[in-house]
């Protein structure tokens, strides 16, 4: 091991620091392990090895429809914010104009404003208008706290590039909209792939938002999940968590290609 | 004017689905429910004296104020050394620590507490008593208590705490610690009168973020506090889902952002005054 600039207590603080890698993989492994599990309900420790419980989610017509449900409220969610959310970062890092800062601290308010307490809002906003389209509803939902992470990641690769090459295209005749096509958007690509990720994972997990905005038909899967894990007591629920987990990774892996993991949470 | 018409779809956005709608539920918090159901648009603060004043509802208030206490400074324990091995540890420690810590924020908040679930299970089939057990110890329960909360919730906000504080400490000037072991301070001098302090303000962020998301958060304390450890957030879903009263929903709902601004603003403050310009993450 190479000498670390930790100094005396380099050991007993790297000790420390493994311990909390341990605690933080722990609630990630256990259910990975439990999957495999051939026992009849969950416990510890596991015993023998099947995938029956895997064969068993996978036909599951709870978990198969919530799961393509939270994919299309995904997508959904992750247009809207980068629609939204786009232009609003290049007007805010671009220009200067009255109120700026009180738009920025507007659009990136759900970010701290407790999200229970937004879902709230927003269904007594659907009940008072009638608004009863519940997929509608939580597409709306889901933009209003995607948009934020558009808006700080675009903003991040914006402010890294010289806005000078983008008047050198206006100076050469291109219009806005085609300067911005084939000027400014390959250079912010990291940020807007790694903005587009975050929205569609953030849409994906959320629940705060949607507990309030599900109906009984339009079932986003963490809902359907929480629902499963008080009627299922099988490995079937460790099955699915490992599915997420394993699509989690997956998600971490292309996030750490595209921009590098450290710089895509400091954005 | 260019500027105003890139961000207006944005902010015409946020204006209409969440600027009015926050100010009309704020607004619902002071009507009340009367006894037929129906809606009483007289102002009053009958909802607020409930919350203070009814036994059960002023516990779960105080059930919240702690367990986010207890969340954040169990946070700052144990994202100290992780940061600190980040930051300075050697390149291939300090990538994997930094991939564990980012990796459980991509994982569903649900399955995170369900790994919880079956690890802290009250019967011998839960991971920690048979771990017990196994050492010859008592069982624990810890399921459906506060410190299960403590625990599922310091595991999902944990990597708030140590990202801007990761950040704070990589901006300390290693000549300024050098500087103290040079003038004769131990390890721990050093750390209590350099290091740390150079560190608040990636604490404030920190704590910021854990307390406000933990006093506001619903997932935990449903799957892992149940029916005996309420907090402000299975309160409030009750209250609407179940027994309808919107009013009393919407002034618990008022409670959190209350909590939320108010950490946020005394945060805001503190840094202000001991870091004023730079140093802000």
């Amino acid at each position: 091991m190479e000498r670390s600039a930790l100094g005396p207590a380099a050991v007993p603080l790297t000790l420390a620091a493994l311990l909390v890698a341990g605690f933080l993989l722990a609630p990630l492994v256990v259910p990975v392990m439990i999957s495999f599990s051939d026992t009849p309900f969950v416990a510890w420790p596991p015993q023998g090895f099947t995938l029956k419980w895997y064969w068993k989610i996978l036909n599951e017509e709870e978990f198969t429809s919530s799961f393509r449900f939270s994919l299309v409220l995904g997508v959904a969610a992750t247009i809207g914010a980068l629609a939204l959310g786009t232009p609003a970062a290049i007007g805010l890092t671009r220009h200067k104009f009255p109120g700026r800062g009180l738009v920025q601290g507007l659009l990136l308010s759900p970010l701290i404003f407790p999200m229970l307490v937004t879902g709230i809002a927003l269904l007594r906003l659907a009940t008072s208008t009638g608004a009863q389209n519940s997929l509608v509803n939580l597409v709306l939902g889901h933009v209003l706290v995607t948009v934020p992470y558009v808006v700080r990641t675009v903003s991040a690769s914006l402010s890294l590039i010289d806005p000078a090459i983008e008047e050198a295209g206006r100076t050469l005749g291109a219009s806005r909209i085609r300067c911005f096509w084939w000027v400014t958007r390959p250079q912010i690509m990291p940020g807007l792939v790694a903005g587009a990720i975050f929205a569609f994972v953030t849409s994906f997990d959320n629940y705060p938002v949607s507990m309030w905005l599900a109906d009984a038909v339009n079932i986003p899967l963490p809902l359907m999940i929480f629902t499963l894990t008080s009627r299922f007591f099988d490995p079937g629920i460790a099955a699915i968590a490992a599915l997420m987990i394993l699509l989690s990774v997956a998600l971490i892996l292309v996030l750490e290609r595209v921009t590098g993991l450290q710089r895509a949470m400091s954005m | 004017m260019r500027g105003w018409m890139l961000v207006a779809p944005a902010a015409l956005f946020f204006a209409v689905l969440f600027v009015l709608p926050v100010g009309n539920m704020i607004r619902y918090g002071f009507f009340q429910q009367t006894a037929t159901g129906d809606l009483d648009t007289h102002i009053t603060l009958a909802n607020y004296a409930r919350l203070a004043n009814v036994d059960l509802y002023r516990k779960v208030l105080v059930t919240t104020m702690r367990v986010s206490l207890f969340t954040t400074l169990a946070a700052m324990v144990l994202a100290y050394p992780v940061a600190l091995v980040m930051v300075r540890g050697n390149r291939m420690l300090s990538r994997a620590l930094s991939v564990i810590v980012i990796a459980p924020l991509l994982v569903n908040v649900v399955i995170r507490t369900y790994g919880w679930r079956i690890i802290l299970a009250n019967s011998d089939s839960g991971v920690l008593n048979w771990l017990l057990s196994y050492c010859g110890l008592g069982p624990v329960r810890l399921l459906y208590t506060e410190w299960a909360i403590v625990i599922g919730s310091v595991h999902v906000f944990l990597p708030l705490m140590v990202l801007p504080l990761a950040a704070a400490l990589g901006r300390i000037n290693p000549a300024v610690e050098e500087a103290g072991r040079t003038l004769g301070a131990s390890a721990w001098q050093n750390f209590r009168s350099v290091t740390l302090p150079l560190s608040v303000p990636g604490l404030a962020v920190g704590s910021t973020l854990v307390f406000s998301l933990t006093a506001s958060s619903f997932v935990a304390p449903a799957l892992l506090g149940g029916n005996f450890a309420k907090m402000l957030g299975t309160l409030v879903e009750e209250q609407i889902m179940s027994v309808f009263d919107w009013p009393f929903g919407a002034a618990i709902a008022t409670v959190m952002i209350v909590i939320v601004l108010a950490i946020n603003l005394a945060y805001s403050r503190l840094i202000e005054r001991r870091f004023p310009a730079p140093g802000r993450t």
